[in-house]
């Protein structure tokens, strides 16, 4: 580990790497992303072919319960520190305009759109990147403080869309071109599209799309017509009495959660919270797919984690009886239910 | 914009609701199921008609032509004449040469002598057949102007929407510009007025698509066309035909040449002089007429507030940003043996300044003076008593360095100050001191203003809440303040906090509060986090915690002892760590 990689090239130089993250050892990873650097690959490449796909082996790994939240923190901040090296390292000199990246309010994943900002630094913008959870009233008053040429914004989690569309359209307010990336606007950015904005899926799109202010502009408008129905503001409204009478519900059917600790309690609270949010985002885009996919990973998750996905099927037929008059609820709600596998005959946790 | 190329409605003052020509085809081709159609003919000889028919008709806003079987006319009521004076009763209508009559079109409307006419053709009993003539001129008139004018108010509303917002000068400048494409311009030129002799212009010009391309630049005075300086001076050029001339010289109208080019001057009202002048142009054949002109007016009377909100806008701004920045918390400055991490998330996040405050000094022993408090009230004003605060410190530092003796020294000028200005503000806060040992370890002496008791994550993953109590900042002359000593070793970390973390409201129903126990469970089993991860970690459970709720002030100050690996060298990796400690974690 001590001396500097002899394999200049980021696939080969990936496993040792991922080791680094592993040790949390900080300076370690970044000798090996330096090292690439020092030995000709560039910048842009190290970013996108050796940070960000370690980082995502370090989320499916917590997915995959391998990994503890704090185990996958502590990689993620290394990963941000080696990336402020790489950009220290390659220091390239701003000759384009200046584009705002940010995270959207409440959303924590920043290293993926800090990869997007130091990518846009090294193809020569000016790039201010204003971190994790940005709240609206911050970002406003920055545009309205600089002049920003466009606004990048990262959403990794579609629960979060419906505030994303409120940020866009903040941003528009101020004339302020905007372009989105994550996984919150789904694999295609097919949610993007329904809210009306310019969406890049990956580093180099992203910097295609925001030297080009004309095609950030001519998105076509939001199709939301389907929010007449109430449907949204009606779930969003309901979510305390929604996730207080799941919690009876889930009492009633499972015994053993007399016995949970306040911190097993706080994470069943959370997911039965989850579940109403990606619910409500859903009716949002008037998607089904959004939901059925937050099912299959939510069974995947817990499934990991030892706790079977009967749980989920049972507190999503509880939600789809007591909202009997959200026909499009309703609906996501089966759907969602129809991918949770039928239990076996071993007793429930 | 004209009536024609919007109606799609009935002016309604006809006797007869009648589509509009240009949709009248198209209906009567293709939906035969159309009302007015489905009902039976009227029969023409209904026999109880007493009243002498034709002096009654004669009185009709529409006029009639009666045609026998060939073609014709037998009668022709004094209106049709009058509208159609080239009929005459006795020959053919054909001979009128009038060749709408005969169109496919049914009910034709058609311009006849300066008139608007609406005919339809009704075919009667025995061959004949009868035309009604209608002079539609004023009720088409009245619905082009009527369009026109929603057209402009549609216009002027999207344009109070869009420069409606506070927007950065330079955004406002391209947003005018932008906004006068197509609508009001092919191309469109805003000049700035001129600040130390150089004037800032932007320009848009209608391209292919639908959004115009944007451009600007930079012009000394001296290059400024004669109608522009005069625009500036508060004057509204009306001689257009030399300012087409001076705007196609000065290169402002590409694709637009001097002959067939339309152009208007207006000034940008500001606040005593123009903000500045907008020139538009587009082909001659839609020349600028009285109402153009006046909606180019109003265009630039709102383009001139917004720009001039703008500015004034950015002038407070820049005031702002920099007294804001005097009072944000300055990060800890690195000192040997210590990995900082903090996080801070004020409560009004438009502000970016709150009543939190944390940071450090370097002591000239090596060692450094730590510090994490939260004062009474919120805002401006609260961000500006941490001010005071952290001043206070930075001077009293250099005279005391025990912790206990610095909070005393610090309560007595607060004291001073806040009696002096009859303020009654207070703090809490922590305050403490950090050495380094030689193995790596930390010794942490800490006193205590009533102020939430710091955390430790030992290396075991476990988390101890110091014992540490005193009493608030700022109030009595002689508090009690309390003091303890912890000690870490490498890895470990001293987390402080201000109640905005475990006062956080969230929850099921976002009334329950976070408290203690829920940041121990989240810090526990940690013990591996840097410290900037750590506190982020802090400010993202506190976060989630409260959902989309309200907050007050938060502010996490960590210190973690790095261990004798304290790297200034590239060459030395791994933080030793016990083994027992690594198997437990992976």
């Amino acid at each position: 580990m001590t001396a500097p990689t002899a394999e200049a090239s980021p696939d080969a130089a990936f496993p040792g790497y991922l080791d680094c993250l592993a040790e949390a050892d900080e300076y370690a990873a970044i000798d090996v992303a330096l090292g690439l650097v020092d030995a000709g690959v560039p910048a842009e490449r190290v970013l996108l072919d050796l940070v960000a796909p370690a980082q995502a082996e370090v989320g499916e790994r917590w997915a995959r319960n391998e990994w503890s939240v704090a185990q996958e923190h502590a990689a993620t901040h290394i990963s941000e520190r080696v990336v402020a090296a790489i950009a220290a390292r390659a220091n390239p000199r701003p000759t384009r305009g200046r584009i705002v990246v940010a995270c959207m309010d409440g959303e924590w994943h920043a290293l993926p759109p800090r990869l997007v900002a130091e990518v846009l630094r090294l193809r020569g913008w000016q790039v201010t990147f204003l971190g994790a959870s940005v709240p609206v009233a911050h970002l406003v008053s920055y545009l309205h403080r600089y002049d920003a040429e466009a606004v990048a914004l990262a959403c990794a989690l579609p629960m979060r869309l419906p505030h994303a569309h409120r940020m866009i359209e903040a941003c528009r307010r101020s004339d302020v071109p905007v372009m989105v990336g994550g996984r919150g606007f789904g694999v295609d950015g097919r949610w993007a599209r329904r809210l009306g904005v310019a969406w890049a899926p990956d580093a180099p799109t992203a910097a295609e799309l925001v030297a080009d202010e004309r095609a950030l502009r001519r998105v076509p408008p939001a199709q939301l017509s389907h929010l007449a129905d109430d449907e949204y503001a009606g779930l969003t409204k309901r979510r305390g009495e929604l996730i207080d009478s799941a919690l009876a519900d889930l009492r009633d059917r499972v015994p053993g959660m007399r016995d949970y600790t306040g911190a097993q309690m706080d994470s069943t609270v959370s997911d039965l919270g989850y579940i109403v949010d990606f619910l409500a985002a859903a009716l949002y885009v008037d998607d089904e797919s959004l939901f059925t996919e937050f099912v299959q990973w939510l069974v995947d998750i817990l499934t990991s984690r030892g706790v079977p996905g009967a749980a989920v099927g049972a507190t999503l037929h509880h939600y789809g009886a007591v909202l009997h008059d959200f026909p499009r609820a309703g609906r996501f709600l089966a759907a969602g239910a129809a991918l949770i596998p039928v239990p076996s005959g071993a007793g429930r946790r | 914009m004209t009536a024609a190329d919007v109606r799609d409605w009935d002016p309604g003052d006809g006797p007869i609701s009648t589509p509009s020509a240009l949709r009248a085809p198209a209906r009567s081709a293709g939906d035969p199921a159309r009302p007015a159609q489905a009902l039976p003919p009227l029969a023409p000889d209904r026999g109880h008609c007493a009243p002498d028919w034709s002096e009654v008709v004669e009185h009709f806003r529409e006029g009639l032509i009666v045609c026998d079987a060939d073609q014709v006319v037998s009668h022709l009521s004094p209106v049709a004449e009058r509208l159609l004076p080239e009929v005459a009763p006795g020959v053919t209508l054909a001979v009128a040469g009038i060749r709408e009559l005969f169109g496919g079109d049914n009910p034709a409307e058609f311009t006849h002598r300066s008139r608007r006419l609406r005919v339809r053709r009704v075919p009667l009993s025995a061959g004949r057949s009868c035309w009604y003539v209608e002079d539609v001129t004023e009720s088409v008139t009245r619905a082009d102007a009527l369009l026109a004018e929603r057209a402009r108010s549609a216009f002027l509303a999207v344009v109070g929407e869009k420069l409606g917002n506070p927007l950065h000068p330079d955004r406002a400048a391209a947003a005018v510009v932008r906004l006068a494409v197509p609508t009001l311009a092919e191309v469109a030129v805003l000049v700035l007025a001129p600040r130390s002799g150089r004037a800032r212009w932007w320009r848009a010009s209608r391209s292919e698509d639908e959004a115009p391309t944007v451009d600007s630049g930079v012009l000394t005075s001296a290059q400024l066309p004669t109608a522009i300086e005069e625009g500036l001076a508060g004057t509204e050029p009306h001689a257009v035909g030399w300012l087409v001339e001076q705007a196609v010289d000065a290169g402002w109208l590409p694709g637009l040449g001097t002959h067939e080019t339309s152009a208007r001057v207006v000034p940008l009202p500001g606040h005593d002089a123009p903000a500045g002048v907008l020139l538009v142009a587009r082909r001659a054949v839609r020349y600028y007429d009285e109402a153009d002109v006046d909606l180019v007016r109003a265009f630039a009377a709102r383009a001139g507030a917004a720009l001039t909100t703008a500015v004034l806008y950015r002038d407070q701004a820049e005031v702002a940003d920099t007294l804001q920045a005097s009072l944000l918390p300055v990060e800890p400055a690195p000192a040997s043996g210590v990995q900082w991490g903090t996080a801070y998330r004020p409560a009004q996040a438009g502000l970016r300044i709150g009543g939190d405050f944390y940071g450090s000094h370097r002591l000239t022993d090596g060692g450094s003076v730590f510090f994490l408090g939260d004062v009474s009230g919120k805002g401006v004003e609260a961000a500006v008593f941490t001010g005071q605060l952290r001043q206070c410190l930075q001077a009293l530092h250099r005279v005391e360095s025990r912790p206990v003796r610095l909070l005393r020294l610090l309560n007595d000028a607060l004291l001073e100050t806040t009696q002096a200005h009859g303020q009654g503000r207070f703090a809490t806060m922590v305050l403490g001191t950090v050495r380094a040992h030689r193995d790596g370890g930390l010794t942490l002496t800490m006193s205590g203003g009533g102020h939430l008791p710091p955390l430790v994550l030992r290396s075991s993953g476990e988390v101890e809440q110091v014992g540490l109590t005193g009493m608030l900042v700022g109030v009595v002359p002689d508090p009690r303040i309390g003091e303890v000593t912890v000690r870490l070793e490498p890895g470990e970390t001293c987390l402080l906090y201000s109640d905005g973390v475990t006062e956080a409201r969230g929850g099921r129903r976002g009334d329950e509060l976070f408290g203690t126990e829920r940041l121990i469970g989240a810090l526990a089993g940690c013990q591996r986090m840097p410290a900037p991860a750590l506190a982020e970690r802090v400010e993202q459970v506190t976060c989630d915690w409260l959902g989309r709720g309200d907050h007050d002030d938060i502010a996490v100050l960590a210190l973690r002892a790095t261990g004798p690996g304290a790297r200034t060298s590239r060459h030395l990796h791994s933080v030793p760590r016990p083994p027992d400690q690594r198997e437990s974690d992976e």
